[in-house]
């Protein structure tokens, strides 16, 4: 007897679509699996095996094969237990075979029978098409809601859902949603207290999609204020949101009640991570990296100087499409990854301070400074420095403005942008700032005069024209004009060395 | 062989790793230059001090081994090439300043004007890593100093001695820069000095106690300083870490009786630790080039000649408000703005004015005051 079953496999942040095909005939008693099966996937005989039995099912004594078309595609995980479970019983006449039509499976089945949830639901729901009513273990119910909504089926255990199959009881209810609570409030920015020019920094960070750079001794809230930020950003919209709930999805993190992530997300890899694990890649699967959990949201990268420079340099081209496209010698797959980029520095290996306290030689900075690579640097529009806040500080402010003030005032400033220039501030190309950013004759003269005295270089410039045209979008001015330039300027430490002494 | 002029091996034996200033001393005293050679090639007997220093069978290979890896002929070709004059003690040319000296260097190269030893001459010295109000100071009283026709001695190292150096060039003065190095003379350290090594060579004098082509090394820096303190009147530490180097010029001096002065600087400032120390011991302190003049016993009414030709605009009244608050010491942009209970981006326009007209340097995001405008 022969049984197809519809189910699907992940590659990337992408589902593909499989049928599981199972043939069961006389002969010897064997259990072949064919098409490509990884080292998990091959292992999923014996724990069907296990779960069909421990069901009180029938393990059938004949030659089984079971093949996983298409057959030339490799296929990896434990998400092909269940079909194969299904495959089997149906091919056998334990399962109505007419029940199984329209129906799609996926999950891992456990020894004792149950169902277990995989990494990637979502995209493999969204892969089975919209014909097909996906199965899946009610772990996963939320994941697979959110693309499906209610045609999702689910079932907690593999007894559950013969019965159900077999219409000898009823398909087990989805577990309730609003029982899961796991709405983590994001930090709120009135806990931050002075550090006046690294708010204004975060809030021109948000309103312009402006890549980061915190530069400041440590215990100076570097990490604090970078934090911070994904709540000064807009939700995301319904596209980025699917994009991302996606790749939340593939690479197995937990998704928010709803199903879709909506706020956005927060990733902060530590540095000794790896190359694959922050770009993508590894495995027959090839996994999301950091970079694409990050898309829509930040990625914050503390102590940016420890990375090793390989991997630094390897997100030099995800930063500039907002894509990452991975190509391996079997398979390549293209993962969404558009994110700001907020990392963290010391200025110098003491930590710095006031001027005469670092104790270290100019050689010492500048091997610290060349070990972040001067293309990377060159992405961060804003480099901020951040001082440890005096005491005077912490007691003269307070708490400063909330987090809802401000992101009230980036999404009036962003809404100004998209509706003058069509994009965000950060991306404006060289050619046309002048007409869509136009500088009055007194910011002119001050740039001017910074290039002059070579404290700026050509590509920051660009820069500061760029994070002045987002502070005049706070403001609401239509010309760029003195006061925006010089805070750009403020906003932009020097770390190049020129003959000078440091040059922005 | 025969062609090559005594100096020829002295320079040779100089460049001898193994050869400290004291061995290097005594050979020659003991020895012709050509003799001294020979001895340290192991062929000659050594005599006076030399025969205790060559008895140590250790020392002997090491002087034998690397005289006999050395050429004479090189190092005197080096020297011609470059155009440096060679000099070693007792010969006419040698400076009389310091062949007084309690360890004059054996052999000394010398690229530029020698008569300039016969001028008047102060050393400034102080830290490699200086604030920006150090530098300034650096290169207003190397500034001041040069109209008033003296001649500034430094180490040619980056920060406080480069930034001395720089101002006397841009005087363009009757004083002139006389830097002492601890390397070859054709091995320019630091390498951002190049140009700066060029200027001094040409403009003024360049002295180093090693051949061309021997590579500056931690221990000849402190030796370096011995020369810069033994040709200077008086010694000005600019500013200087609590164990700085330039406080080793400074007891360098003190031992051969120079007097020893210094530009006070804030207590929070790190670098400034070791000058203020020297303060506190007695230094007398140094506010402007006059100063510095009136202990040389010279005419100080050059001092004021840098303020009288200040080209800085004076800050406007608003900046002033800004300017007074950085000038105690050092502040960040939010330290500023709270200080002044402005807006941020306010005093962010006052600073970026006052930067551009040179009163306020910013580095790491502090900002600090260079100079001070007339009240």
């Amino acid at each position: 007897m022969l049984a197809a079953i519809r189910s699907a496999t992940l590659f990337g942040v992408e589902g593909r679509p499989v049928t599981v095909e199972v043939h069961v005939a006389t002969g010897l008693p064997s259990f072949q699996i064919v098409g490509l099966p990884d080292e998990a996937c091959r292992e999923s005989r014996d724990r069907v095996r296990a779960a069909v039995l421990s069901s009180g099912l029938v393990w059938p004594a004949s030659r089984v094969t079971v093949n996983l078309a298409p057959s030339s595609q490799r296929k990896g995980g434990s998400g092909l237990d269940l079909a194969i479970a299904i495959g089997l019983l149906a091919a056998s006449q334990q399962v109505h075979p007419d029940s199984v039509d329209g129906l799609g499976f996926l999950g891992e089945v456990g020894l004792d029978g149950s169902l277990r949830g995989v990494a990637g639901v979502a995209p493999m729901v969204a892969a089975l098409g919209s014909g097909v009513r996906p199965v899946v273990p009610s772990a996963s119910a939320r994941e697979a809601q959110g693309v499906a909504g209610d045609a999702v089926r689910v079932a907690g255990t593999l007894r559950q859902l013969v019965d159900a199959l077999n219409a000898e009881a009823p398909w087990p209810e989805p577990p309730d949603n609003d029982l899961v609570d796991d709405i983590v409030p994001l930090p709120d920015l009135a806990d931050v207290s002075g550090q006046a020019a690294a708010r204004t920094a975060l809030e021109v960070a948000a309103a312009g999609g402006h890549h980061l750079l915190l530069v400041g001794p440590p215990g100076s809230g570097k990490t604090m204020l970078a934090q911070r930020l994904p709540g000064l950003l807009p939700p995301l919209d319904a596209a980025i949101a699917l994009e991302a709930t996606m790749v939340h999805s593939a690479a197995g993190v937990r998704l928010p009640p709803g199903g879709l992530v909506r706020v956005p997300p927060f990733r902060a890899p530590h540095h000794s991570s790896s190359m694959v694990s922050l770009v993508g890649g590894g495995g027959t699967t090839l996994r999301p990296g950091e970079i694409s959990l990050a898309h829509g949201g930040v990625l914050f990268l503390d102590e940016l100087g420890e990375f090793a420079p390989v991997v630094l340099d390897g997100m030099r081209q995800p930063l500039e499409e907002g894509v990452i496209r991975l190509a391996r010698a079997r398979a390549s797959a293209s993962m969404p990854a558009r994110f700001l980029l907020v990392a963290a520095t010391n200025p110098c290996p003491c930590g710095g301070g006031p001027p005469g306290n670092c104790e270290c030689d100019e050689a010492a900075r500048l091997r610290y400074l060349r070990r972040l690579s001067g293309p990377l640097l060159d992405r961060f529009d804003l480099r901020v420095p951040v001082h440890r806040p005096d005491v005077d500080d912490l007691l003269a402010s307070g708490g400063g403005e909330s987090t809802a003030l401000v992101a009230a005032r980036v999404a009036a400033a962003r809404q100004r942008s998209m509706d003058r220039i069509g994009m965000l501030t950060a991306h404006i190309p060289p050619a046309q700032m002048d007409a869509l950013a136009p500088l009055d004759p007194d910011a002119r003269a001050l740039l001017r005069a910074e290039l002059e005295a070579d404290r700026l270089t050509g590509r920051g410039y660009h820069r500061v024209r760029r994070v002045a045209r987002t502070l005049a979008d706070l403001r609401g001015d239509e010309l760029v004009g003195e006061a925006n330039v010089a805070m750009a300027l403020q906003l932009r430490v020097r770390l190049r060395v020129t003959s000078r002494g440091f040059a922005a | 062989m025969s062609a090559l002029p005594p100096e020829a091996y002295a320079a040779a034996l100089a460049g001898l790793p193994a050869m400290t200033v004291h061995r290097l001393g005594a050979l020659l005293r003991h020895h012709q230059p050509e003799l001294a050679w020979q001895v340290a090639l192991g062929s000659a007997a050594p005599q006076g001090l030399m025969r205790k220093v060559m008895a140590d069978p250790a020392t002997r290979a090491a002087i034998v081994r690397q005289a006999n890896a050395a050429s004479p002929e090189q190092t005197w070709r080096r020297c011609e090439a470059l155009g440096s004059e060679v000099l070693v003690s007792g010969s006419a040319r040698y400076p009389s300043l310091l062949a007084a000296d309690p360890l004059p260097p054996p052999v000394l190269f010398a690229l530029g004007s020698l008569d300039l030893l016969e001028g008047r001459r102060v050393a400034i010295v102080g830290t490699r890593n200086a604030t920006a109000a150090g530098r300034e100071a650096a290169r207003s009283l190397g500034e001041g100093l040069a109209h008033a026709g003296v001649h500034v001695l430094s180490g040619l190292a980056r920060g406080i001695d480069g930034c001395a150096h720089r101002g006397v060039l841009s005087a363009g003065g009757a004083g002139r820069p006389l830097g002492v190095v601890a390397s070859g003379l054709d091995v320019v350290y630091p390498r951002e000095h190049r140009d700066l090594w060029r200027s001094v060579a040409d403009g003024g004098l360049l002295l180093s106690e090693v051949p061309p082509g021997v590579t500056p090394q931690p221990f000849r820096f402190p030796l370096r300083n011995r020369i810069v303190a033994a040709l200077a009147e008086v010694v000005v530490v600019v500013e200087s870490r609590e164990r700085g180097g330039s406080l080793l010029t400074a007891n360098e001096a003190l031992d051969r009786n120079v007097p020893v002065m210094a530009v006070p600087g804030n207590p929070t400032n790190r670098a400034a630790a070791g000058s203020n120390a020297l303060l506190r011991d007695g230094a007398a302190p140094v506010l402007d080039a006059g100063d510095v003049l009136v202990a040389l016993q010279l005419d100080h009414r050059w001092a004021n000649a840098s303020a009288a030709t200040e080209r800085r605009r004076p800050p406007s009244r608003d900046e002033r408000v800004v300017y007074d608050i950085v000038r105690h010491e050092p502040r960040t942009l939010e330290g500023v703005a709270l200080a002044a209970g402005l807006e941020l981006v306010d005093v962010a326009v006052r600073l970026g004015r006052l930067e551009i007209a040179g009163w306020v340097s910013q580095a790491d995001g502090w900002f600090e005051v260079v100079g001070s405008p007339a009240p």
